[in-house]
C-alpha cells in the first residue's frame, strides 16, 4: 500500500513565520480532495501544535503522513519537554509567559483543542528531552463538500 | 486536462503585446497563468477576476473585459450605476457635479450607491446581532461586498463559504431596485434600457447570475472608471467652470445624493467604520487577504465577528480600473468625509421591516459558486502526490518561473497531470547536458 509523507521545518521563537508549516500541510491536503471538515480539523491541530513548538519547544518539525484509510500528523521538537502530561492536557492550564499572553496565546486551550479535533492523540515527552505529539485522523470522509 | 485560452470571462489579452516576461505568473492568486511559447496563457476556469495581472503587466497586454464609452452612443436609455470610487477620482469636486458630468456625457439616470450601502450596512448589523444568539453562521463572518473575495473563497477556501455574510451585496440591491422601479417606466413605453455599471475593478456581472423569468432583462454593461474618465473629466471641468448651474430635477431619492459614509466605502475600512459592531476588522490587499483566510481556516480569529476583505490594497480606490493613484484618491475621500460629516440618513425601522420580509436574503446558494470555481481541478491521489514529490526532487526548487509555471510545485503538478514536460525545466535540462 502506498503512503505519502512530507515534513516541514518549524523554527522556534519565530513568531513572524509561525503557522507556515501548518498552512503548507493544509494546502497539500486541500489539493487531495479530502473532506473539508477533516482538513480543517487537521489544520487546527497543526496550528496549535506548531505554536507550542514556536513558543516553548525551540526547533522542530511538522510532518504529515497520508495513508489510504488514515492520516498521521506528527510534531516533534527538541525543547524543554512536558513534565506532567496529564496536567498539560487540562483546559486552562498553561505555561506561557507574559510575552506570549500579550500576543494572545497562552489560554491553556492548545492541547485540549488538539485532543478535541483529532481521533487519537499520543504524547511522548520527558523533561529536557523534547516532545513528540502524534495525532491520528481516520478518514471515512471523501469529497469536498457536504 | 484544463482548458487553456488567452482571455477569460474577466480579462482580455492581446497576444501581440505580450513579451512573455511572465510578471503576471507570480501575482496570480489562483495560479491560472502559464507562459507557453513566450506568450502567457490562462487556465480560464481558474480566473477569479482580481485584475492583478492587469496591474502588473508592463506591456499593457492584459485589459479588463469591460466596454469602452463608445457603447453609449447607441440609441437607448442609459442608466449609470455609480460606485462611490468614482467620486474619489475628482479631488475637490462635489459628487453631485460628477453625477451631472455623467448626465452631460449622455446618461439619462445616474444612480448613486449611498442609499443601498446604508441598506446593506443596516441589514448586516441585524444579521450579526441575531447571530450572536442563534449562532447560525460561524464567526468571523466575512463581508460579501468584494466579489473577488467571494470567488477566492469558493475557489481556494470552500470551507469558509458558510462564513460569508448571507446578505445581498449593495450592488445587487441597487440593481434590483432599478430593475423593479425605474426600468419598467421605460419598457412600458417600448424603449430599450441599458444598465451601465461604473466599476473600479474588472468584475463583471457574476457568471452565476441567471436572468430572472419574471421581468424582461435589460442589457447590462460594465464600464471601467478609467474607460470613461477622459471623457468625464472634460464635462466635470466645464461644470466646475460654469458657476451657478441650476439644480436639476431628479425623481428618486437615490439618483443624486452622496454622503460621507458612502464616500468612505471606497477606502479600506470604510464598510465597517460606521457599523455597530465592536469586534470587526478591515483587511486589504491580495496577499493579506489570503493570509487572513488561511488563519480563519485554521480556526483563528473566532473572537472577531465581522471582517471586511478587499483584495485591492487600500480598498476599492486601489482598484485596477481607477483613473488616479490610490493615495490621491484616499486624500480626496478624507476631504469629502470632512465636508459631509458622517452619519446615516435612512430610518432603521423601515430597513428592519424589509429585513423581516426577507428582502436582503441572497438567493444564490454558496454551493453553486463552489461548483463554478472549485470543482475544476482533479483531486490528487496518494500516488500522484508521490510522483509530484519525485519531480520536486529533480528540479531546483527555487521558483525561477523560467519553465512558464508560477512556481516549482505547480510545475511539478503540471508535469504529473501531463500539462507540461519535465524537460521544460531549465535546471533539469542543464543537468542532462552536463551528464550528456
Amino acid at each position: 500500500m502506498s503512503k505519502f509523507k512530507k515534513s516541514f521545518h518549524i523554527k522556534g521563537r519565530d513568531f513572524i513565520r509561525a503557522g507556515e508549516a501548518s498552512i503548507n500541510v493544509q494546502n497539500l491536503l486541500k489539493s487531495m480532495d479530502f473532506h473539508s471538515r477533516l482538513v480543517r480539523r487537521i489544520a487546527i491541530c497543526g496550528y496549535e501544535s506548531e505554536m507550542n513548538v514556536v513558543m516553548h519547544g525551540g526547533d522542530g518539525s511538522l510532518s504529515i503522513e497520508v495513508d489510504t484509510d488514515k492520516l498521521i500528523l506528527e510534531i516533534s521538537d527538541d525543547g524543554p519537554g512536558i513534565e506532567d502530561i496529564e496536567l498539560a492536557m487540562q483546559t486552562g492550564y498553561s505555561t506561557a509567559n507574559d510575552d506570549h499572553r500579550e500576543m494572545g496565546f497562552g489560554a491553556g486551550m492548545g492541547l485540549p483543542n488538539m485532543k478535541k479535533n483529532s481521533d487519537q492523540i499520543h504524547i511522548e515527552s520527558k523533561k529536557d528531552q523534547g516532545t513528540v505529539v502524534r495525532m491520528l485522523f481516520f478518514m471515512p470522509e471523501r469529497g469536498k463538500t457536504d | 486536462m484544463s482548458q487553456k485560452q488567452t482571455s477569460t470571462y474577466f480579462v482580455r489579452f492581446d497576444q501581440d503585446l505580450c513579451a512573455g516576461y511572465g510578471s503576471c505568473l507570480r501575482v496570480c492568486p489562483t495560479k491560472a497563468i502559464r507562459v507557453k511559447n513566450k506568450k502567457a496563457v490562462r487556465i480560464v476556469e481558474q480566473c477569479i477576476g482580481c485584475g492583478e495581472c492587469i496591474r502588473t503587466c508592463h506591456e499593457g497586454a492584459v485589459s479588463a473585459a469591460t466596454e469602452g464609452p463608445e457603447v453609449l452612443e447607441k440609441d437607448h436609455v442609459a442608466i449609470a450605476l455609480v460606485s462611490p470610487v468614482l467620486y474619489a477620482q475628482f479631488p475637490g469636486v462635489m459628487p453631485k457635479d460628477v453625477l451631472l458630468g455623467l448626465r452631460h456625457m449622455g446618461f439619462q439616470h445616474t444612480i448613486d450607491m449611498s442609499y443601498f450601502l446604508e441598506l446593506f450596512q443596516c441589514a448586516a448589523e441585524e444579521f450579526i446581532s441575531r447571530n450572536r444568539k442563534s449562532q447560525m453562521a460561524p464567526w468571523p463572518l466575512i463581508s460579501p461586498v468584494c466579489p473577488v473575495v467571494v470567488r477566492l473563497i469558493a475557489f481556494q477556501f470552500p470551507n469558509l463559504l458558510p462564513n460569508v455574510l448571507p446578505v445581498l451585496r449593495p450592488v445587487a440591491l441597487m440593481a434590483r431596485e432599478v430593475k423593479s422601479r425605474l426600468i419598467p417606466e421605460y419598457t412600458e413605453k417600448g424603449k430599450d434600457v441599458v444598465l451601465y455599471y461604473i466599476n473600479p475593478c474588472p468584475t463583471k456581472k457574476d457568471p452565476t447570475c441567471l436572468p430572472s423569468r419574471k421581468r424582461p432583462v435589460p442589457t447590462e454593461i460594465a464600464l471601467g472608471i478609467n474607460d470613461i474618465y477622459p471623457e468625464l473629466v472634460k464635462h466635470v471641468d466645464q461644470i466646475k467652470a460654469a458657476n451657478g448651474i441650476p439644480f436639476y430635477q431628479t425623481r428618486f431619492e437615490y439618483e443624486t445624493c452622496a454622503t460621507g459614509n458612502a464616500s468612505m466605502w471606497a477606502m479600506s475600512g470604510g464598510e465597517i467604520a460606521d457599523m455597530d459592531i465592536d469586534k470587526s476588522l478591515a483587511v486589504s490587499g491580495m496577499v493579506e487577504t489570503i493570509s487572513y483566510l488561511e488563519k480563519i481556516e485554521m480556526g483563528l480569529l473566532q473572537n472577531i465577528e465581522y471582517i471586511e476583505f478587499r483584495t485591492c490594497r487600500e480598498g476599492c480606490l486601489g482598484g485596477v480600473l481607477t483613473a488616479i493613484d490610490k493615495y490621491l484618491a484616499k486624500g480626496a475621500v478624507q476631504k469629502m468625509i470632512k465636508r459631509f460629516g458622517l452619519g446615516r440618513r435612512l430610518h432603521r425601522e423601515n430597513i428592519l421591516r424589509m429585513y423581516e420580509k426577507g428582502e436582503f436574503q441572497s438567493e444564490k446558494k454558496p454551493s453553486k459558486l463552489t461548483r463554478l470555481f472549485g470543482a475544476h481541478k482533479e483531486a490528487l491521489s496518494i500516488d500522484t502526490m508521490q510522483e509530484i514529490e519525485k519531480v520536486m526532487q529533480l528540479i531546483n526548487g527555487n521558483d525561477c518561473t523560467a519553465c512558464g509555471a508560477p512556481d516549482c510545485r505547480t510545475f511539478a503538478e503540471d508535469v504529473v497531470r501531463g500539462d507540461a514536460a519535465l524537460k521544460e525545466c531549465l535546471f533539469v535540462g542543464a543537468q542532462k547536458r552536463k551528464k550528456g
